[in-house]
């Protein structure tokens, strides 16, 4: 049998040059053999380097026309031919990540920042990733978003920092974070640029979701003194001095709106609310008594109305007995009590009557909100009015 | 200084005007490289020995190199640069591929079938180490074709074959001593399988571990000579990094070492499966009709074909496939589905003829089954601190223990190729574990087996590396020997001679210097009334060569020689005798090892 090399046992014999020759011809064809993979080398990387090249910038378009599937598999055959390429390697986890393989995706990024542990985007992308698997991911968002604010960033690293935090209030906001996020909220209004107002417009914006109403306020004032006619200005404006129960600060934001902005369903209501405010709260500075006791007299009568609807509407649902104890019925005997002594009449001759007869109102609106829900219109004025006095009492 | 007013040199430093005659020529230098050649030449045997291991590692790299280049060309004209391929084109380029590898593995080069690490034991065993040039260039060609249309075969056995031949090819054309081209296979075998792994240590564990099977330190030298330089020229054109990005390996606790068992179990097992089938199915397939050699790689393209219509991965070596598991980019199901495929398309591609290597495949299955088996025990057991990348890593070494069942190389293997001791133990108890799964319920080894399939017998190294071997110790006897003093007279010992009637009389001249004294001189002594004579002037024999008890009996046969018998001596104590032994006790040794 033959053997499996093919040839006999005892196949080996002197050649027919002499060993120098053989040794020198060798030594030639070694350099002719470097020489040649040399050149089949720098081909080979040449080519290798082009087609990565090529399938990334397949993928990046694929990708930025919102074809994330495809730019999936460009990015993957891009790797293929340069699978050490960070670059490469990040736009497939965005990839992975858009088309919710979200656990593929931090284990490409997890890989990238063990080899660049400080790296803002791939710990961007991180914490977009762990926002994304809900409360029980929180820490691991929080971690991210930290690392990504104070992270390298390669170009524009101010501005990217201010844009990582804005995303990171506004996920802290949407997830009821709000002791971080007042925290985030500031250090981003206190980074943004003075001459930035679109910066500082987002950051009065996120103020207002934050609740943080006097800080808003400052923020859109300072924007309005630079551009007065700014809408998005005079509308957060409005709504912080609203919340602020600053009306008539409100009402003037609000005023200089154009008519189209005022359309908006929530301006309208604030806008409509605040008039309501201004029109029957008789404790506005520099009223005549006069004025006081027919805005109070005014009051009396809009409260008793809404009690009156409120009692009609629970009526039906409700035993006797239970509505002729509930707060709602107790307010309302009292004003009853007190009806000829509040009248527009007396309160104009005895004004000291006009605090006793707004306090019974805002009992008839709290009771009446309690049991029938939020009032409207010039209710929901009264009752804010009763709040706020509420509010400056304390 | 003006230019001008500058001294003239001296005389003997005027510069030699330049004359037609002293410039040079090619002749000159041609004559130099003569001269320089000869140099080369005339050293010893064992440094040129050395010099062409180096040349060899060189060689072997740049072959391998251009081998490497060739197969992802034949892949990217065939297949394209896509990961997914268009269907047709994955259906017809393997079995086209697979048409043309038939016919050239039939009427072309023959001898380039197999995976090439049996080619090469052959070739050092049987053939003096001769490897035709022809084979080399088979091997490359084919495999470069099989490899590159998507057979799922790997690189790094052709290329041990490739480097072999090489080494072989030179030996012979330099007229080296027979022996010198036996043993230079092997190097350029070591070089070959350095080459294409990046990894010098593994390639000379595993070329001395399986295909020498003895640490000889006459061709130890110039096999890892011949490796580094083959690395090394790798690396020059093909840049430094490991053939894997490996990711940080962590192993927290040793409890955690565990699920490194589990691994070893279950990697065991496949690897087991994976071989029984082979052996099972190869001699089936050998028995088909003649005509069907010409069909079997193309059919065996179309299996894989199907397979790579929606698992590409398994196409080809897969290099790429196993750094994404390395980085625990698939999920359990597909590194599941993935392991089982690929020996499925492996063993199809290896059972039709197709001339490729097991490395690769056995590096890809190991890789998919580890990080499928880290996932589902990281799902069960969430505080495991090891990454899926770490357990696909663990699973290399273990598949390619307990499938290529070389232990020692796979543990280095992994090392090397991580560049780290820290996974060191998950490897060595999980591939030990592996090793002895597949060692228990596989008696032959796969390269054994194949090369008794093909009719002929190689020596096998595993059990070559198993045999216990006999010592001294089993043949030797505590008895029957009677000890003297130089200064002891010969009366006194012949009486005590007289007590033990056939024990041999030994006297101990100094430690380690035993002389034999004959019982009958002892005896005529006594008997001509020399009542003053001592041991040491009754003319004993000797010095007699010495033994310890754990040396082998070969050992004993060359040292007993034509002595009647020859002293055990302890180790510490050269002059305290631990028994003897005779040729007669060393045979009953060899026959009573040979009935057990």
């Amino acid at each position: 049998m033959a053997s499996p090399t093919g040839i006999p046992s005892n196949a080996a014999g002197p050649g027919k040059y002499s060993r120098e020759i053989v040794l020198l011809t060798t030594l030639l064809l070694l350099l002719v053999f470097v020489i040649f993979t040399a050149f089949a080398a720098r081909m080979y990387h040449k080519q290798y380097h082009t087609l990565g090249d090529e399938w990334f910038a397949r993928g990046d378009q694929d990708f930025h026309s919102g074809n994330a599937a495809a730019a999936l598999s460009d990015y993957r055959n891009a790797l293929l031919y340069s699978p050490g390429n960070a670059n490469f390697q990040f736009h497939l986890a965005k990839a992975l990540a858009a088309t919710g393989r979200n656990e593929e995706a931090r284990a490409y990024l997890v890989t990238l920042l063990s080899d660049s542990p400080g790296s803002g985007e791939t710990n961007l992308e991180l914490a977009r990733i762990a926002a994304h698997g809900g409360p029980k991911m929180m820490p691991d968002a929080l971690r991210y978003y930290h690392a990504a604010i104070y992270g390298v960033w390669d170009t524009d690293p101010i501005a990217m920092r201010w844009q990582v935090r804005k995303e990171f209030c506004e996920y802290l906001l949407d997830n009821n974070a709000m002791n971080q996020a007042e925290a985030e909220i500031i250090a981003l209004a206190d980074n943004t640029n003075p001459e930035d107002f679109a910066g500082q417009k987002t950051a009065g914006n996120l103020l207002l979701r934050a609740r943080m109403w006097s800080r808003a306020l400052q923020e859109f004032q300072t924007l309005l003194s630079h551009d007065p006619r700014d809408e998005d200005s005079l509308a957060g404006a409005a709504t912080a001095a609203f919340q602020l129960a600053q009306y008539s600060q409100a009402e003037e934001y609000l005023q200089r709106l154009p008519r189209e902005k005022l359309a908006d369903p929530e301006l309208a209501r604030m806008h409509e609310t605040a008039r309501n405010v201004l029109f029957l709260n008789p404790f506005a500075p520099g009223l005549s008594t006069d004025e006081k006791a027919k805005r109070a007299a005014e009051a009396i009568a809009v409260a008793q109305a809404r009690a009156g609807s409120c009692e009609r509407q629970n009526s039906a649902a409700s035993p006797q007995g239970a509505l002729s104890t509930s707060p709602l019925a107790s307010a309302m005997a009292k004003s009853s009590q007190n009806a000829a002594d509040w009248t527009a009449r007396n309160l104009r001759k005895y004004p000291e009557r006009i605090e006793p007869a707004m306090s019974s109102v805002f009992e008839i609106e709290d009771a009446a909100t309690g049991q029938c829900g939020e009032p409207q219109g010039a209710d929901y004025a009264l009752w804010l009015i009763g709040r706020s006095r509420a509010g400056d009492s304390k | 200084m003006s230019l001008t007013s500058l001294p003239p040199l001296p005389p003997d430093t005027q510069p030699e005007p330049i004359s037609r005659s002293s410039r040079p020529s090619i002749r000159n230098l041609w004559a130099t490289c003569r001269s320089w050649s000869s140099r080369i030449l005339s050293l010893r045997e064992d440094q040129l020995f050395m010099f062409l291991a180096v040349l060899i590692g060189i060689f072997s790299g740049l072959a391998v190199v251009c081998f490497r280049i060739a197969i992802e060309w034949v892949h990217l004209v065939s297949l394209g640069s896509s990961m997914f391929p268009p269907v047709p084109r994955v259906l017809i380029v393997p079995v086209g591929g697979g048409l043309i590898v038939a016919l050239l593995v039939i009427y072309a080069f023959p001898a380039a079938r197999g995976s090439g690490v049996n080619q090469t034991k052959a070739a050092v065993y049987i053939s003096n180490g001769y490897i035709p040039f022809n084979t080399v260039i088979g091997k490359f060609v084919i495999c470069a074709l099989g490899i590159g249309t998507g057979q799922s075969l790997g690189p790094e056995d052709p290329s041990l074959q490739i480097g072999a031949g090489i080494a072989s090819h030179l030996g012979r054309r330099l007229n080296l001593s027979q022996e010198k081209v036996r043993l230079i296979a092997p190097v350029g075998a070591a070089a070959g399988l350095a080459a294409a792994f990046n990894a010098p240590i593994s390639s000379v564990i595993f070329v001395i571990e399986e295909v020498i099977g003895t640490w000889s330190a006459g061709v130890l030298g110039a096999i890892v000579l011949a490796a580094v330089s083959a690395v090394i020229t790798m690396r020059v054109f093909m840049g430094s990094e490991s053939l894997f990005r490996v990711p940080p390996v962590r192993v927290a606790n040793a409890g955690e070492l565990l699920a490194y068992v589990v691994l070893g179990v279950i990697g065991g097992g496949a690897s087991l499966a994976f071989l029984k089938w082979l052996a099972y199915a190869r001699p089936r397939i050998q028995q088909w009709p003649n005509w069907t050699r010409y069909l079997q790689p193309a059919a065996a393209g179309l299996v894989v074909g199907f397979i790579g219509i929606r698992f590409p991965q398994v196409m080809g070596a897969g290099y790429s496939v196993i750094d994404q598991a390395l980085h625990g980019q698939f999920s359990w199901k597909l590194l599941l589905v993935l392991a089982a495929l690929k020996i499925f398309a492996t063993g199809i591609s290896f059972l039709s003829g197709t001339p490729g290597g097991m490395f690769a495949p056995t590096l890809f299955i190991g890789a998919m089954l580890g990080g499928a088996v880290g996932s589902v025990e990281h799902h069960l057991f969430p505080s495991l601190t090891g990454t899926v990348g770490t357990y696909a890593l663990v699973g290399m070494g273990v598949f390619f223990a307990g499938f290529l069942r070389t232990p020692i190389t796979s543990v280095f293997m992994v090392i090397e190729l991580t560049g780290s001791y820290t996974a060191i133990l998950p490897i060595m108890i999980a591939n030990l574990v592996a090793y002895f799964i597949s060692r228990t319920y596989q008696k032959v080894p796969l390269f054994d087996f194949l090369a008794r399939q093909d009719g002929f017998v190689l020596p096998s190294i595993e059990e070559q590396r198993e045999q216990v071997p006999l010592t001294v110790e089993v043949a030797m006897k505590t008895d029957g020997s009677v000890v003297a003093l130089p200064d002891e007279l010969a009366a006194d010992l012949a009486r005590r001679a007289e007590e033990e009637k056939d024990a041999l009389i030994l006297v101990r001249m100094s430690p380690g210097q035993w002389l034999l004294l004959d019982r009958d001189e002892l005896h005529r002594l006594a008997a001509d009334g020399a009542m003053t004579t001592k041991a040491a002037e009754a003319n004993p024999t000797g010095p007699l060569p010495i033994l310890f008890r754990d040396q082998s009996l070969e050992d004993a046969l060359h040292a007993v020689g034509d002595w009647p018998a020859v002293p055990v001596v302890s180790r510490a104590d050269l002059s305290k005798l631990e028994g003897i032994v005779t040729l007669a006790d060393i045979l009953r040794a060899f026959r009573n090892a040979s009935l057990e």
